[in-house]
């Protein structure tokens, strides 16, 4: 059966209810096609997991699409919070479980290698461990070292529905290059039942096969592949656009209160039927070719 | 003195200072990008940068709005993960000094970056922790920058997001960790900890900042000893190296 996927169908097989591990990082690499497509097919009550919080994350959620966020705090960069993720901490409608980055990473690695828990040294005498103990007293515990005595903080393995990840380079059984820093990705897509690819581009498997060193997420991962452009957007691609930072800009406008962000989802999620009309929306083309990358500098 | 400095490069140059050749530095955006990118082009040129993603000594041309702004990956040596990063060198225990910002600190050098309260008394969630509990539990020792306010440095913070000496003592020990903060730099003045209390302690007041002002702009009494000296200011070639190469369009100075 082919993996090769429309971006509909795709977001089609993911149940209401399902937990997602993105690969987004604040403002870059985003499954922001993505997430505009799942608020259009109102699929909701979502856990979504990342190691550090970032735009595909924050639209969900304002968006009312997520019950449960588990992460490890973040931001826009210097564009600002994470209002929407922020605002449902705030009035207590979005459940948040709050790591740093390196406890995520381990969860999910965890998962990845199918171990049941994993030590760590952080989280250690903060108040995030306190939190933590709190709300999820089942995801974090403590351990005797049964070869020094030693106590640690042990986490359990993070096992994701679905991992969602933007990649440059995909062939079409799910092969993937992601060109740049990977974050949690490698260990998000491990961890998970299976992963859905969205790439800039898909190439042949002859490409891949010429270069398979470069091949970070093997295609037995993968349930679909969608091939979309600027499906990151306003998000960038690294070696491939820029972010764009007046669209960035505005979505943080917009999320400063909940009626000004629907009228923002009115505009560049429910006011266009796909992905191409969101692309004319914010300026086609012409607007697009201003964003992509030097070769040299990568952005 | 015949030339002039922001306080913003000043603590850019301690912060510089602080850190020597050949050491492993996690760094967090802001002002400890600069000041790592100072001392890397002046005393320290076989000092290691990280980012947390997983950026291994970049040799940034333009500034970035963040650490997921690729202009702050541009010329690295090594583009890998948080694995990487965070755990097979700073969790492995190879990170010298963490270098980090912070909303607020209190007098044992616990950061909070995650809830801060309103005048309306409720709470607002800011960033969280990111990579920063991970720097201040793992590192050898972390260097924290902030601004001198009282609403900044307080005597108890909300949320502890990433510990220093915890409640002071041997607390940080008995929590499992070594390392912890060895410098509070703000804009009025460098700080130390003590030795046994591990309670913030004046070392330095910044050329031009009274012992009054230091003081009265600080949400709890540091401990203070008999002298204290002024800090060394920037010199002219730290203050240029700042202007012309390293912030330019004046992102992380402001």
């Amino acid at each position: 059966m082919t993996k090769i996927s429309t971006l509909s169908d795709a977001v089609a097989s993911i149940p209401s209810g399902a937990h997602l591990a993105l690969s987004g990082f604040a403002i870059t690499r985003c499954t922001m096609a993505f997430a505009r497509e799942v608020i259009r097919q109102g699929i909701s009550h979502l856990t979504i997991s990342q190691c550090v919080g970032a735009m595909d994350a924050d639209i969900l959620v304002g968006a009312g699409a997520v019950d449960r966020m588990i992460y490890g705090g973040g931001s826009l960069d210097r564009f600002g919070r994470l209002n929407c993720v922020n605002r449902g901490i705030e009035d207590g409608t979005l459940a948040a479980e709050e790591y740093s980055s390196l406890s995520v990473t381990f969860r999910y690695l965890a998962g990845a290698l199918g171990i049941p828990f994993m030590p760590i040294r952080s989280l250690r005498g903060s108040d995030l461990m306190s939190q933590l103990k709190e709300r999820s007293g089942s995801n974090i515990a403590n351990i005797t070292d049964p070869f020094t005595g030693e106590q640690w903080p042990v986490l359990k393995p993070l096992l994701p529905d679905v991992a969602v990840v933007q990649v440059q380079a995909a062939d079409k059984d799910g092969n993937s290059w992601i060109t740049g820093p990977r974050w949690d990705n490698i260990e998000q897509v491990r961890a998970s039942q299976r992963t859905i690819v969205i790439t800039e581009r898909l190439v042949t498997d002859e490409t891949i096969r010429q270069n398979p060193e470069r091949t970070v997420i093997p295609g037995l991962f993968v349930s679909h592949v969608v091939e979309l452009p600027f499906s990151a957007h306003p998000t960038s691609v690294y070696r491939t656009y820029d972010y764009d930072g007046g669209q960035i800009q505005a979505y943080v406008e917009a999320t400063r209160t909940p009626e000004t962000f629907r009228a923002y989802l009115d505009q560049y999620v429910f006011g266009v039927k796909d992905h191409w009309e969101y692309l004319e929306r914010i300026g086609g083309l012409a607007h697009l070719s201003s964003l992509q990358a030097d070769p040299v500098l990568g952005y | 003195m015949d030339f002039d400095y922001t306080s913003s490069e000043l603590m850019a140059v301690a912060g510089a200072r602080e850190l020597q050749d050949n050491e492993v530095v996690a760094v967090g955006l802001g002002l400890p990008v600069v000041a790592s990118f100072l001392a890397k082009q002046t005393h320290a040129p076989n000092m290691t940068i990280l980012f947390e993603l997983g950026v291994i000594d970049p040799q940034p041309v333009d500034c970035g709005v963040g650490l997921a702004d690729p202009r702050v990956w541009y010329r690295a040596n090594v583009l890998s993960s948080f694995v990487d990063i965070l755990g097979e060198v700073l969790h492995r225990g190879r990170v010298d000094v963490g270098f980090l910002g912070g909303l607020e600190v209190d007098q044992y050098g616990n950061l909070n970056t995650s809830l801060v309260g309103d005048p309306k008394g409720k709470f607002r969630h800011m960033i969280g922790s990111g990579g920063a509990n991970d720097i201040a539990s793992c590192a050898k020792r972390t260097i924290i920058i902030m601004r001198h306010e009282e609403r900044k440095l307080k005597e108890t913070i909300s949320f502890i997001t990433s510990p220093g000496f915890i409640s002071g003592g041997d607390s940080r020990a008995k929590a499992g960790l070594t390392g912890g903060p060895s410098r509070v730099i703000t804009d009025k003045a460098i700080f130390g900890f003590h030795p046994e209390t591990k309670q913030m302690r004046l070392l330095s007041i910044h050329p031009g900042i009274t012992r009054e002002e230091v003081l009265s702009t600080m949400g709890f009494v540091p401990d203070v000893p008999e002298q204290v000296p002024f800090t060394k200011p920037p010199t002219r070639e730290q203050v240029r190296l700042i202007r012309e190469v390293i912030d330019p369009q004046r992102m992380y100075m402001g």
